[in-house]
Formats: structure tokens, C-alpha cells, sequence
């Protein structure tokens, strides 16, 4: 990868996170906006090493542990473990078609939502069952549908392949 | 990840300061975007509603000038506006789409504007919450539906003190509140409102938590829990009252506020049987 098309990856990156937030916090949007900020990290971990995709982990997770009166640290631990299997997962997958991509992120995402209810218990609502087995696939599809279609227009619009 | 696990394991007292730290640089702009949007959005719905308020409300003061002016006079005698007034901050809510941020909410006032731990804010309703943290323009609020949250509450005539805490539902339009530690030998009706009793000096006497619809099923048999429909539903406010003051040592009693008066809720009671059954 060129030092210009790796800036211009990290600046996409940089504009998920940025967009996550501004759904997220300035307008408010729950569950009705994408996880855009697992799908940042997880795009960004396959081209990191293990211990740089963690540190992003814990950076993004921190950011979001933010505003959590309830479960702080518990994003921050989910995200770092998230990253590390994501840089890690290069070692056992190749590919950077739309499908696979949009595969990753749905394991991904869905893997993060597991692990953010395990960790945080019993401050989040709802039983187990609905939780893992409805909400989370559901809101994986979604951070995978959003993902693919960003990732496809940044690679429309610098060339990538 | 040692990081993290550290984090997460830190004492609340300690996670704190790093919370304020990221919401007052890397969080910043995006609660201040927060903050712009929610006020553009009170305006407009202002307006709206101020038009239709004034719309229908002119021929009704129109006839009644009369007694409008005897209840200015006599709110002012009492004091009441003043009083309020004096301890009180109007602010705006502002809802977080995060995870683990379900049950909290922001509000556009802060330290700057005498917003400490643990202040009270209400609604025309009654007790939404309380501040957990403050920064210096912006605080952060759990409402009555969090986990932690706790009030110190009595029925409104008195005969009856407890504790009240949340009960959470599979999702939130079934969450209750739980008058909990009431003696055995107390038989509150349902419909029965209970109000904060200033018990704790965390908040002031005589704030409207709830009415009572039952009493719940898990029963110690040394002390009776009611289930109480809270008075206000945190999803439906927008607009809140915020208490300024650190000195409520319990003593303070903001019940004429309110314009409770001694009957029952029908409406609770009413209900009281469904939710029981619903519960069972």
C-alpha cells in the first residue's frame, strides 16, 4: 500500500468514526443508526498488526465508554479483544471481495455484541436468548449492509481494489 | 487489553475524571452538535405549540380573568414562583444512542450553573432523576430506570416509608419502581401516591415518585414491596427542572409544587390488578 492510498484509507476511517458519533451522540440515534465505530475497527484491524489493532480497540472503546454511566471499560475491553482477533483473523482468511467483507463484519459485529453482554451482565436489558439471538444478528446485518456500502464507495472513489 | 481489564475493573469513584476527560476534548464537538440540534429542535417545537396553546387558551382566560388574577396573587403570596425559582435551573434533555448509556440522559447545564452530584431533576410530573456527573457546561443524569438509582419515599400522608427502586422490564415502557422495605404490617391501597420524603438529603420532600398498583410478588414475609407506576416516563421528557441547591439536608419540602392532592390515582388502581396479572 502507498503512503498516499494508506492516508486516504485511515482518513475513511477516520470519517466512520467521526459519522458514528454524530449519529450516535449529536443526533441521538440508537439502535436506528449502524455500529459504525465496530465496523471502523474491524476494517482497520485487518490492516493493522495485532497490537496496533488492539490499541485502536481500546481507543475507540474508551471514546465510547465515554458516555456510560453503567458499564464503563466494558466497550473498551470488548473493542481491544475485537481488534486483535480482527488483525488476527488475516492469518486465517483472505479475501477483500464486497462479500467477504461484508461476512467479516457481520461475524464481527456480531461477536462484539456478544462479548459487550457478557462483560457488562447485568446492566444490560433483556434476557440472553433475545439479546444473542435476535437483536444481535439483526444489528449485525445492519453494521455489515452499512459497512459493505461504504467500503464500496471508498473503493469507487479511490480506485482500490 | 491489561489496560482495558484495568479499566474496567477501576473503582467508579476513579472512572469518573476519565469520563469527564474524554467528553471535554476527543467528545466535545459531537455534544456540543448535540446540544445546538436540541435547542434548534425546542425552538421549533415552541413556537408550534406556544400557537396552539395561545390559540386555544385565549377564550378560556378571556372569561376567567377574574380568577387568573386572584391565582397570581395568591401564588404570589405563597411565595411558590420564588421559590422554585430560586433552586431550580430549566434545562433540556439531550438522549445518548450509545451502548451503556441506556437510562442516562445529558442536560445543557453544568457546574457553571450550580449543578452539583446528586441533584435532583424533575418534571412537571415529578422525580425524572438525578445528576451523576457534571462538567462545566454539560451533566450527566441517571433517570429513574437505572440500576443504581434510589429514593427515600413515603406515602403522601405519611403512614408509610420505604425505599424506592427500580424494576426493570424486558424493555422499557414495562419498567415499574418498587416501594420496597415497608413495614408488614402496612396496607397501602393501590392508587396511594408516594412522594420523595427528604429522608437521605439527596432530594427534597415531597416530590411525586409514583402511585401504587400492587404489592409485588417477592414478599419477605418481615416486610411488604408495593409496585408503584412512576408519575413520570423518562422517554417523554424533554424539558426539566434541575435542583441548584446543596443544602436540602432533608429539610426542604417542595410539595405544594405539585398540585397533589390527597385522593387516590384512579387510574393506578385501576390498573393495579393488570399489572399484578401481568407480573404473575
Amino acid at each position: 500500500m502507498t503512503a498516499s492510498r494508506a492516508w486516504t484509507f485511515w482518513a475513511f476511517i477516520a470519517l466512520l468514526v467521526a459519522l458514528d458519533f454524530v449519529l450516535h451522540i449529536a443526533i441521538g440515534l440508537g439502535a436506528t443508526a449502524p455500529d459504525l465505530l465496530t465496523v471502523a475497527l474491524l476494517l482497520g484491524a485487518r490492516r493493522l498488526g495485532g497490537a496496533g489493532a488492539a490499541a485502536l480497540g481500546l481507543v475507540l472503546g474508551l471514546l465510547r465508554d465515554a458516555l456510560s454511566l453503567i458499564a464503563f471499560g466494558a466497550e473498551a475491553v470488548t473493542m481491544t479483544l475485537l481488534g486483535f482477533l480482527g488483525a488476527r483473523s488475516r492469518d486465517l482468511f483472505l479475501g477483500e471481495g464486497t462479500l467477504f467483507v461484508a461476512g467479516y463484519l457481520f461475524v464481527g459485529k456480531w461477536l462484539h455484541d456478544v462479548v459487550y453482554f457478557l462483560i457488562a451482565g447485568p446492566a444490560v436489558r433483556g434476557d440472553t436468548v433475545t439479546r444473542l439471538a435476535i437483536e444481535a444478528p439483526i444489528a449485525a446485518a445492519y453494521a455489515a449492509v452499512a459497512g459493505s456500502v461504504a467500503f464500496l464507495v471508498y473503493r469507487l472513489i479511490t480506485g482500490e481494489r | 487489553m491489561l489496560i482495558a481489564l484495568f479499566l474496567f475493573f477501576l473503582p467508579s469513584g476513579y472512572q469518573a475524571p476519565i469520563r469527564g476527560a474524554l467528553r471535554s476534548t476527543a467528545l466535545r464537538p459531537f455534544l456540543a452538535a448535540q446540544r445546538e440540534i436540541v435547542e434548534r429542535r425546542v425552538l421549533s417545537v415552541d413556537v408550534a405549540e406556544l400557537r396552539a396553546r395561545h390559540d386555544s387558551l385565549a377564550a378560556v382566560t378571556a372569561a376567567q380573568a377574574t380568577l387568573a388574577e386572584e391565582n397570581r396573587r395568591l401564588r404570589a403570596l405563597l411565595g411558590l414562583r420564588a421559590r422554585a425559582a430560586e433552586h431550580f435551573k430549566s434545562a433540556e434533555v439531550m438522549r445518548l444512542g450509545v451502548p451503556g448509556a441506556e437510562s442516562t440522559f445529558l442536560l445543557d447545564i453544568g457546574r457553571a450553573d450550580g449543578v452539583e452530584v446528586g441533584s435532583p431533576v424533575l418534571t412537571p410530573e415529578g422525580l425524572l432523576g438525578v445528576v451523576w456527573e457534571v462538567d462545566e457546561h454539560i451533566s450527566q443524569a441517571i433517570d429513574w430506570t437505572h440500576p443504581d438509582f434510589r429514593a427515600s419515599a413515603m406515602t403522601l400522608d405519611g403512614q408509610v416509608y420505604g425505599l424506592v427502586e427500580p424494576r426493570r422490564g424486558e424493555f422499557r415502557e414495562e419498567d415499574l419502581l418498587v416501594l420496597a422495605g415497608a413495614p408488614f404490617h402496612s396496607d397501602i391501597k393501590p392508587g396511594t401516591r408516594i412522594v420523595t420524603s427528604g429522608r437521605g438529603g439527596v432530594y427534597p420532600r415531597g416530590i411525586p415518585l409514583g402511585s401504587v398498583v400492587g404489592i409485588e410478588e417477592a414478599d419477605t414475609g418481615w416486610r411488604k414491596s408495593y409496585l408503584v407506576r412512576p408519575a413520570v416516563r423518562p422517554e417523554a421528557a424533554s424539558h426539566v427542572l434541575v435542583g441548584i441547591r446543596s443544602d436540602w439536608g432533608g429539610g426542604g419540602d417542595l410539595s405544594n409544587l405539585w398540585p397533589v392532592g390527597g385522593e387516590p390515582d384512579t387510574a393506578a388502581a385501576d390498573t393495579g390488578e393488570e399489572a399484578d396479572g401481568n407480573r404473575q
